[in-house]
This record gives C-alpha cells, sequence and structure tokens, in this order.
C-alpha cells in the first residue's frame, strides 16, 4: 500500500525523446492503466518506475520518497514482464519463491509463502514442474505468483496478457481485477488494449508519442476525451471523426454542405473536428434537427448490433444500430445524435471544446 | 511422416554413407597400418589388408623404460593433457564473462572484430614476439607456457562462441532477477550460466581438441619431455633417419585417444533448448 508520484520524467536516447515530461500522482491502492500504441513509450515508462532505467529528466517518488538512485531490488516493487522472464531451469516453485530466495528468506516460511501463493493462482499442482512443462496460461500465473509472493509496495505489469488467446485474456483480466481487490495494492499496468483498460483501471493514462494526452477516470477518457487522440484511440468501432467549420451560424460540416444549427459563441469561422461514437448515432425522424444525412454502403450483424457503414462527402461513418433496424445499400439515412453525445475538438491543437449545452443567449 | 519417394531415399543414405566413409576412411587406414607389419608396409604393390594382426607397436609405445619410444611419447601425451586442460580452463574462466559482457552490451562488439581480426595473421608472424615473451618470463619448454600462449589463441574464439551462446537467454530473466533482489553473480551462477551449459561445453571441447592438435607453437617454444606434446612427438618418430610408418599411425591413434573420450564425456551437457519456457504463450 503505497503512493507513486512521477514528477517531470524524460527519458531521452541521444536526440530521440522517449518520454517527455510525465506527470502521474497515484495514491495507496490505485490501479492506473498506461493506454497506448505500441511504441509510444510504455515498456520505457513502467522500467523507469521499476528502476530498470534511470530517467533522463525528473522524479520518482513512491511514498514521498525520492528513488531515483535506488536499485531495483530495493524499491519493493514487483514487475510481471510481457515475455514472462521465467527462469527455464529452476521449478516453478523456485520461480515463485526466488525473489524470497534473495533476500534471505528462511526455507519454511519461502515454502509457505509459495504454497498460499499458488493455491490463490491454482498453480499448486505444478510446483515441481520447469516453465517449458506449462501451458502459455499457467505460464503467465506463475509470473503473477512470482510477483503476489513478495508483497511489494508498487505492482508493475507490463502487457501480461497480450501472448494470451481471447478467451483466457478474459479470465486473467477477471482474475487480476479479483486479486486487486483481494490485496489493494497499488498497481501500474501497461496496455495497448482498451478493452483490458476500460475494465481494470480505476484511472487510465492516454500515451502517446512518449507523453500522457490524457489522464482520467475510465468513464473520463471515454466520455469526455480531451484530445482527438484519445477520441479516436478509444471505443471500437472508433468515434466518427467529421471535419466541420464553426461560425455564429451553425456547424459547416466540410465538403458536403450540411449545417448543424449549433451557432458558436464566437461569429468568427474556427475549423474544428466533430466527434461522434458509433453507438451514438439513430436513425434520425422527420423532427430531428442535429442530423448528418450519409449515403449507406453497406451494413453487417454482430449480434447485438448492426453496424452500418456510410459515406459523407467521402468520409466514411460507422453507425451501430439496433439489430431490427432496416437499411439498404446506397439508400441516404439521416443520422441523429443528442448534443450530449457530440464532441468537439480544435483542428488546430487538437483539444476538446466545451460545448454549451443550451444555445448562447 | 511425409512420403519419399525410393529415388530421394537412396540419394539420402548414398550421402550419408560418402559423408561417414570420407570422415572414417583415414582413421580406418590409420589403424590398419597400426597393426600391420613392417613387411606388409613397405611391399610393392602395397597390401591394404595385413595378412596377420600385428599388436606389438602397442606394446612398444605404453612401454615407460626411460629413453625409449614409449617414455617419450607417453610423458607427451601427459603434457598434452595437461597443457590442453590449463589452456581451456583459463580461456573459460577468462571468455565467460567476456561473452556475456559483449553478448549484453552492443557498445564493445568492435572490439570483438578487431580480436578476430588477428586470426588473420598467420601464426609465424607472432613466433618471434611470443618467443621473446616467453624467454623473457622464463617460461620456455614449460607447460604453463605453452598454456598461456594457447589461452591468446584460445581465448578469442572461445569469448567468441559464448557470445552466441549467451545472445538467445533473454535480457528479461537478468532484469526480473535484479527486481527479485539477485546479485549479479547470483543472477550469473544460478540462471545465466546453467542457461548457456551446453554452448560452455562446446566451447570447452573445441578449445580442448584445438590445444590438443596445435602443432606448430608446441614444436618452437619445447625442446624435451618436461614439456613436448603428443603432436612433437610424433614428429619426432618420424624425424629419425627410417621412419616407422606402423609406429606413427600407432602413436596417432593413441594420441586420438584422449580427445575422443573428452568428447564423449561432453557429449552429455551439450543438450540445448533449455531456454525453451520462459517466455511466450
Ligand atoms: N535503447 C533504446 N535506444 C533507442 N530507442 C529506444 C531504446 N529503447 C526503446 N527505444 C524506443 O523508445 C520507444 C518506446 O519504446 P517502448 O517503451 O518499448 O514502447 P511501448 O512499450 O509503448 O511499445 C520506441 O520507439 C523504441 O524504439
Ligand atoms: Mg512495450
Amino acid at each position: 500500500m503505497s503512493t507513486l508520484d512521477l514528477i517531470g520524467i524524460g527519458k531521452s536516447y541521444g536526440a530521440t525523446e522517449v518520454l517527455r515530461s510525465i506527470d502521474i500522482s497515484l495514491a495507496s491502492g490505485e490501479f492506473l492503466v498506461l493506454l497506448g500504441a505500441s511504441g509510444c513509450g510504455k515498456s520505457t515508462l513502467l522500467n523507469v518506475i521499476a528502476g530498470l532505467l534511470s530517467p533522463t529528466t525528473g522524479e520518482i517518488r513512491i511514498d514521498g520518497k525520492r528513488v531515483n538512485e535506488v536499485h531495483p531490488k530495493d524499491r519493493d516493487v514487483a514487475m510481471v514482464f510481457q515475455s514472462y522472464a521465467l527462469y527455464p531451469n529452476l521449478s516453478v516453485r523456485r520461480n515463485i519463491g526466488f525473489g524470497l530466495e534473495m533476500r534471505g528468506v528462511p526455507r519454511a516460511r519461502r515454502d509457505e509463502a509459495v504454497a498460499r501463493v499458488a493455491r490463490m493462482l491454482q498453480i499448486d499442482g505444478l510446483l515441481d514442474r520447469k516453465p517449458a512443462e506449462l501451458s502459455g496460461g499457467q505460464r503467465q500465473r506463475v509470473a503473477i505468483g512470482r510477483a503476489l509472493v513478495r508483497e511489494p509496495k508498487i505492482f508493475l505489469f507490463d502487457e501480461p496478457l497480450s501472448n494470451l488467446d481471447a478467451k483466457l485474456r478474459m479470465e486473467m483480466r477477471a482474475e487480476i481485477k479479483h486479486l486487486h481487490r483481494l490485496l489493494a495494492t497499488t498497481v501500474v499496468y501497461v496496455t495497448h488494449d482498451q478493452i483490458e483498460a476500460m475494465t481494470l483501471a480505476t484511472r487510465i493514462a492516454v500515451m502517446n508519442n512518449g507523453a500522457i494526452e490524457q489522464i482520467g477516470s475510465p468513464e473520463d477518457i471515454y466520455r469526455r476525451p480531451a484530445t482527438v487522440f484519445v477520441a479516436s484511440f478509444v471505443g471500437a468501432p472508433p468515434m466518427n471523426l467529421i471535419e466541420a467549420t464553426w461560425d455564429g451560424r451553425g456547424l459547416h460540416l466540410d465538403g458536403s454542405g450540411q449545417t448543424l444549427a449549433l451557432p458558436a459563441p464566437d461569429a468568427a469561422p474556427r475549423p474544428v473536428t466533430l466527434g461522434v461514437r458509433p453507438e451514438d448515432l439513430r436513425l434520425a425522424d422527420p423532427a430531428d434537427e442535429l442530423a448528418i444525412a450519409a449515403t449507406v454502403d453497406f451494413a453487417e450483424l454482430t449480434g447485438p448490433d448492426r453496424i452500418v457503414f456510410s459515406r459523407l462527402a467521402g468520409v466514411p461513418i460507422l453507425a451501430s444500430l439496433p439489430p431490427h433496424s432496416h437499411v439498404t445499400a446506397d439508400e441516404q439515412v439521416r443520422l441523429t445524435f443528442s448534443k450530449r453525445d457530440m464532441h468537439l475538438f480544435d483542428r488546430g491543437s487538437g483539444k476538446r471544446i466545451d460545448i454549451p449545452l443550451r444555445p448562447v443567449a | 511422416m511425409e512420403q519419399r519417394s525410393l529415388g530421394f531415399s537412396v540419394f539420402l543414405y548414398a550421402s550419408a554413407l560418402l559423408l561417414a566413409v570420407l570422415i572414417l576412411a583415414p582413421f580406418a587406414w590409420l589403424f590398419i597400418m597400426s597393426i600391420s607389419s613392417t613387411t606388409d608396409l613397405i611391399s610393392k604393390p602395397l597390401r591394404w589388408w595385413p595378412a596377420q594382426a600385428d599388436w606389438s607397436r602397442y606394446r612398444v609405445l605404453t612401454d615407460l623404460t626411460p629413453n625409449t619410444h614409449g617414455a617419450a611419447l607417453m610423458s607427451a601425451l601427459k603434457n598434452s593433457v595437461l597443457v590442453a586442460a590449463i589452456a581451456t580452463l583459463a580461456a573459460l574462466a577468462v571468455s565467460v564473462p567476456t561473452g556475456w559482457a559483449l553478448s549484453r552490451s552492443r557498445a564493445v562488439n568492435w572490439s570483438l572484430g578487431l580480436v578476430i581480426g588477428t586470426y588473420m595473421l598467420p601464426p609465424v608472424a607472432l613466433a618471434v614476439p611470443l618467443y621473446m615473451g616467453l624467454a623473457a618470463l622464463d617460461l620456455l619448454n614449460t607447460r604453463f607456457g605453452l598454456a598461456v600462449v594457447y589461452l591468446t589463441i584460445l581465448a578469442p574464439f572461445t569469448a567468441w562462441l559464448l557470445k552466441s551462446g549467451f545472445d538467445p537467454i533473454p535480457r528479461d530473466i537478468e532484469l526480473a532477477a535484479a527486481i527479485d533482489g539477485a546479485r549479479l553473480d547470483q543472477t550469473l551462477r544460478i540462471l545465466i550460466l546453467p542457461l548457456a551449459a551446453p554452448v560452455i561445453g562446446t566451447a570447452a571441447l573445441f578449445a580442448y581438441l584445438l590445444a590438443w592438435d596445435e602443432f606448430f607453437y608446441a614444436l618452437l617454444f619445447t625442446s624435451d619431455q618436461r614439456a613436448k606434446t603428443v603432436t612433437v612427438a610424433i614428429a619426432d618418430l618420424a624425424g629419425g633417419r627410417v621412419a616407422d610408418y606402423g609406429l606413427i599411425a600407432t602413436a596417432g591413434v593413441i594420441a586420438a585417444l584422449p580427445p575422443v573420450l573428452f568428447g564423449l564425456l561432453m557429449q552429455r551437457t551439450l543438450i540445448s533448448g533449455l531456454t525453451t519456457g520462459s517466455v511466450k504463450g
């Protein structure tokens, strides 16, 4: 149970900046997910927290104390590697107990701790095997067990589920969530999978190009994305993004001649991006004013939804409609949404623009 | 099992047989020579198959009476075993840490290229400086001195071999061990060296064979039974006024035995694939 503060963390390799002024403050027991595309610096940040890499700038504090100069083994963190990094020549028992063995915990206490963790992870029957004799899911559990057994201040997970198949991934996700509820240890968890991020996190930090785009609760990230990047990265199918020009008369959708009756507070035209999630779109009634007219390409039934692929002046628009909705190819549809569910971003900075829900007087 | 055509099978077995013959024929001929009578060996045309097996030369060469061929060969065998063993152990002691460092840090890789580059020099080029060095240290005609010379030949080779052996061991294992609180020596002793055991065994075997077979420096830097190795001793047998081919062949067979025994011994460690199970699902 520990707090973690990252203050202005930067990391460069020569001229390449891999991390840029990362600021994160975690309360004790939080579950932070670092979410971002491959290569955006997630593992680098995790390794900086673990002490496997030194940051070029900035400070790392655990429980309020600066640990920049502290060796990984003395930071009291445990890490689950993406590759698992099990010790292939040691038995599962010794793999899990290795951290305790190295810290000089007596044999009897060690075996007891290993047995307890193994029972919790349901691998108690496998303790005498070598990692090569385990399935992917079992190796994954051993890797987690190795971290759990030490009862560290902070758990670090680097894409621990990315090598598993879909079903196992879902099971392990539930298990990790359960373990966190049980142990209430502070967790930093790296993934590029937004479902993992949404389901596990108490807070998500969306990373892009070495910087944090937005940090907030899963709800916040999904409902109020701070930038176009976050909006497009989180959500599947992804948010529709339509370029538009906003002025005192309304929101003019570029290239289509359509205007939405949403006058801007300022009269001066402003280039913006309109964002609407597919699931926030409905087929419009004639009475609906806030609607986009688009041409249907085709529709796919996914089971619970019918995904309609359409186009507005060449820009693809996806709508996730109820399965019984009836649309045909080449048909013109009017898709409507509630003002509450739309997002506007400044096209220059990519930053969110807060829309007044009532038209300005 | 895949279906193979008859022609393919014939080709496969023929190739294997050809290889076996190429490898074994000289050794078989060596052995046959060692048990052929001198008359058989010098008759024209050559008698390829001895009329009668003659084992007497083995008795001659294992006879330990001073100042005989036997005593000379046996002390040379002992010298060879010791020199090769010292050189091999020293080469491993030097090149295990070096190979590991080379594998883990890209910054020093150029130095390996440089060292391998020295292999391009003909041994003669180094003979004079090495001779003067050994003389200055009073190590000429000593087993230790020769072992030191061999070390300079073996260490770059074993370091290179071990580097390639350490390369496939995932770096993450070391990082995980560091987080688990292992010191560097513990990481190496408990995890990395056992994982590299097959390659270390291979390196030891090759180093031993290289040292065992070395002739040029042994001829230059040793002068009597205190340090002469088996390759030089065999050459001595051939150097007399009348060369007894059968005797030389017998010495060759005896000299081949220790490396073969060592090879069989090391075979047990040469099991690869020990790193499976560390990674992936
Ligand atoms: N040792 C290094 N030298 C130079 N660039 C590096 C090094 N390690 C990582 N990088 C770069 O840093 C970026 C972030 O890497 P990483 O943190 O592994 O990304 P992620 O885990 O998000 O996929 C990548 O573009 C990678 O190429
Ligand atoms: Mg990564």
